[in-house]
């Protein structure tokens, strides 16, 4: 059977207490709380595996502990060409572990597991378990007033009589930055919000001159409560649309992964038609997106006109998108079972018009921004991810792709109608922003042809499924797909009275954002923007930054004309006679 | 230079809009358009809404029924469309919804006549959705006595209803009893 590999090599170390199979290719293993750091390590390390996700879930209620379910995808380290799993062993493997509710610790995975760390900080936050000897366990979700001893995953803890008190406004705290070791490092804070996006961060740079020596950030502030949202008062039809609200981008994405875990765990079979619409959308998106982000990185480097051509070929995705969806966006399509709205032959005719009108434009501005030589020099060698540190930290995406590894869940994991799909899993040598915008571009020429292939094989029959399945509480499963950022993961598990009991939806770019840190050592503040953008967590520059010399205490406010100005023409910077 | 090239060879690529209308696909998702005339007060759209866009609810004094529409909740998924049974509610092709300052701009709200229970003389459904159902009642083709039980019985409200039923049950249990 699956995964047996993984489970006779473990159990000549571990004991193993139990195996779960739900559905085949996700197993899921129980061990001691001792044995869980090791346990991970060595299907991470020694057998391939890549930290997904980390579901910290509230089972006093079933079972009397906190438990914990670190899921990795077998797929093989990837370090090198030949360094991967066959298609038949890859699979998923969940260790799972119990944590006594009188006794909420367990000894850190992060130590062996770096990709750990900011699952292990969520925890604390939302659930309170504490992990031992966690290197990092500042707060990562809730705000820095947030009260001591008030988790809001508990399944108790949101009853209004025990909420304590927030923080007074002047007693809040502030947060600790790391600031790395050694005098005369300027501080550049960017942020609180980067302005074209509305995304709220909070960036520090740490520099020697011009050159960021170390970054840190602050997350979260806009940590909307969905998932506890959706626990207490969501049905499975409304969920499709609250999971389609995680991102503005890529929501189709987790809208169908949302949906597709709720099938998985009670093993509900989506009409192929149903498949092949799901997968159609997923594509668009992936156009729009990509077009967004490689007109957005030819925009921080000043290339305006590129820009606007790549938007001007974008709007052909978006009326692609109201073709199959009814909205600019691929919004509101997905219910458990199947899809909302059909697609007719008319549509389809129109589609591959718009498709082939696409690919020559595409292929036209791609060539002219490759021609541009001081383009690309701004792009080639700038923010590097180095091929192990984005091994260490599980990255997902263009982003892993153009550091040379050859990591696509639509190829490790097949969903869908992409049995039935060719396509080539592009990847990139170089882990720089030049690299990733090849990844994007490369893939823009897939998604189209994964289109094509769809339409022209579109099966026929029903869109959705006929409804004789019952939702069987305290099933459980993880749904994968590849949104334009990387692999979405969404685990669900059922509870009483077709509810869900627990939803954990980890977006793409959560797993990119720890080793940001490494892409930004070296690079000079001018490329910060830019390598955040390369990135894609929809990103912009900022507002206005404000620079403090920590040693000479002086300060000085850069406006977002100066710091523009400045990564255009990387001339007088305006950090001279700090 | 090519890419100076490429802006002379597609033109001008910007919509005329505003100053033109701007046309949208078949089948685009746009504001929900609200028929008056055709709204029975089902409540149905206000159950289907993920986002509480749409509610049905009673007004304070509880002699009508208000539907309430907020434009600023909605997303535009098309629940409340698929669900009413006379396409009072649909979604249009409207997409331009913003409004300036004030908030209250985004809503729509619509009152329904309510009719009383034959038996207490409450308010409890509207008098639409009474007339909705003995039309439909006449198209079924039942007999004239069998479309009268079936009026009497809609025009009672739930709570007589209830008290009915507990009467005609124990009626028929005690009568077992005795024998
Ligand atoms: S379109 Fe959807 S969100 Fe809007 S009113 Fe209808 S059901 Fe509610
Ligand atoms: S579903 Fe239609 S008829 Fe019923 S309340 Fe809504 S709009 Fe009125």
């Amino acid at each position: 059977m699956k995964g047996d590999i993984f489970i006779n090599k473990l159990k000549e170390k571990i004991t193993i207490k139990d195996i779960y199979r739900m559905p085949e290719e996700q197993i899921t293993i129980t061990v001691d709380r001792s044995d869980l750091p090791e346990t991970v390590r060595m299907l991470y390390y020694d057998m391939g595996g890549w930290l997904v996700t980390m579901i910290p879930n509230d089972e006093r209620p079933l079972n009397g502990n906190f438990v914990l379910y670190y899921t990795l995808s077998m797929e093989g380290g990837k370090m090198s060409p030949d360094d991967e799993l066959p298609a038949e062993d890859k699979c998923w493997m969940t260790v799972k572990v119990y944590i006594p509710a009188n006794d909420p610790t367990y000894p850190s995975v992060t130590r062996l597991v770096p990709a750990a760390v900011w699952y292990e900080r969520e925890a604390y936050d939302m659930l309170g378990v504490v992990a031992e000897g966690l290197p990092d366990p500042r707060r990562l979700v809730v705000s820095d007033d947030w009260p001591d001893g008030l988790y809001p995953m508990r399944k108790d803890s949101m009853e209004y009589n025990f909420r304590p008190d927030p923080y007074a406004h002047e007693d809040e705290p502030d947060y600790k930055f790391n600031h790395p070791e050694g005098g005369g490092l300027v501080d550049v804070p960017l942020g609180p919000l980067h302005i074209t996006s509305d995304e709220p961060g909070h960036f520090r740079l740490y520099c020697e001159g011009d050159q960021i020596i170390d970054a840190d950030y602050r997350l979260f502030y806009q940590h909307r409560g969905m998932e506890k949202l959706a626990e207490n008062r969501m049905n499975y039809d409304q969920m499709g649309y609250l999971a389609e609200r995680v991102c503005g981008i890529c929501g189709y994405a987790h809208a169908t992964a949302c949906i597709e875990a709720a099938e998985r765990a009670v093993d509900m079979e989506v009409p192929r038609r149903a498949q092949a619409l799901r997968i159609i959308n997923q594509e668009i998106e992936r156009l729009h997106s990509h077009m967004l982000n490689i007109g957005l990185a030819c925009e921080v480097t000043g290339n305006i006109n590129a820009f606007m051509h790549i938007f001007r070929i974008r709007e052909f995705s978006m009326e692609l998108a109201q073709l199959i969806s009814g909205g600019r966006k691929t919004y509101g399509n997905v219910v458990v079972g199947g899809m909302r709205r059909d697609i007719n032959g008319k549509g389809i005719k129109r589609g591959l018009e718009l498709l082939e009108t696409m690919e020559t434009q595409l292929r036209e501005v791609w060539d002219a921004v490759m021609d541009d030589e001081s383009q690309v020099d701004r792009w080639k060698g700038v923010g590097i991810l180095d091929k192990q540190v984005a091994r260490d930290f599980s990255a997902v995406g263009p982003n892993v792709r153009g550091s040379g590894i050859k990591r696509d869940t639509r190829y490790d994991h097949p969903y869908d109608f992409h049995d039935e799909i060719d396509f080539e899993v592009c990847y990139e040598e170089g882990g720089d922003v030049f690299a990733r915008e090849t990844v994007r571009y490369r893939e823009l020429l897939q998604s189209i042809s994964i289109i094509r292939q769809c339409f022209e094989l579109m099966p026929t029959g029903d869109i959705v499924a006929p409804q004789n399945k019952i939702i069987v509480p305290q099933a459980y499963a993880l749904a994968n797909n590849e949104a334009p950022r990387g692999e979405n993961i969404h685990w669900i598990m059922h509870g009483g009275a077709q509810k869900v009991y627990r939803w954990r939806c980890r977006a793409a770019t959560y797993n990119n954002w720890p080793s940001l840190r490494f892409q930004f050592r070296n690079n000079t503040i001018a490329d910060a923007a830019l390598i955040v953008c390369s990135m894609d967590p929809c990103y912009s520059c900022t507002d206005r930054v404000t620079v403090v010399d920590v040693k000479s205490k002086k300060s000085k406010i850069l406006t977002h004309s100066d710091l523009k100005r400045y990564s255009q023409t990387l001339k007088n910077s305006p950090l001279r006679g700090m | 230079m090519k890419l100076l090239d490429m802006t002379r060879k597609y033109g001008n690529a910007t919509y005329e809009y505003p100053f033109a209308p701007y046309d949208v696909a078949d089948g685009f998702r746009g504001k929900p358009e609200y028929d008056y005339d055709k709204c029975i007060g089902c409540t149905a759209c206000g159950v289907a809404c993920p986002s509480n866009a749409i509610n049905v609810e009673l007004n304070e004094a509880k002699d009508k029924l208000v539907w309430k529409f907020d434009c600023g909740r909605c997303i535009y998924c098309g629940r409340c469309d698929e669900v009413c049974p006379t396409n009072a509610v649909m979604l249009g092709s409207n997409f331009e919804t913003a409004v300036r300052f004030n908030k209250e701009d985004l809503t729509e709200s619509a009152e329904l006549e309510l009719e009383c229970c034959q038996n207490c003389g409450k308010k409890f459904t509207t008098k639409r959705l009474i007339a909705y159902c003995i039309e439909n009642f006449k198209k079924v083709g039942w007999s004239e006595s069998v479309i009268q039980e079936k009026t009497k019985y809609i025009k009672t409200c739930p709570v007589c209803k209830k008290a009915d039923s507990v009467e005609l049950v124990s009626k028929h249990f005690s009568k077992g009893v005795k024998k």
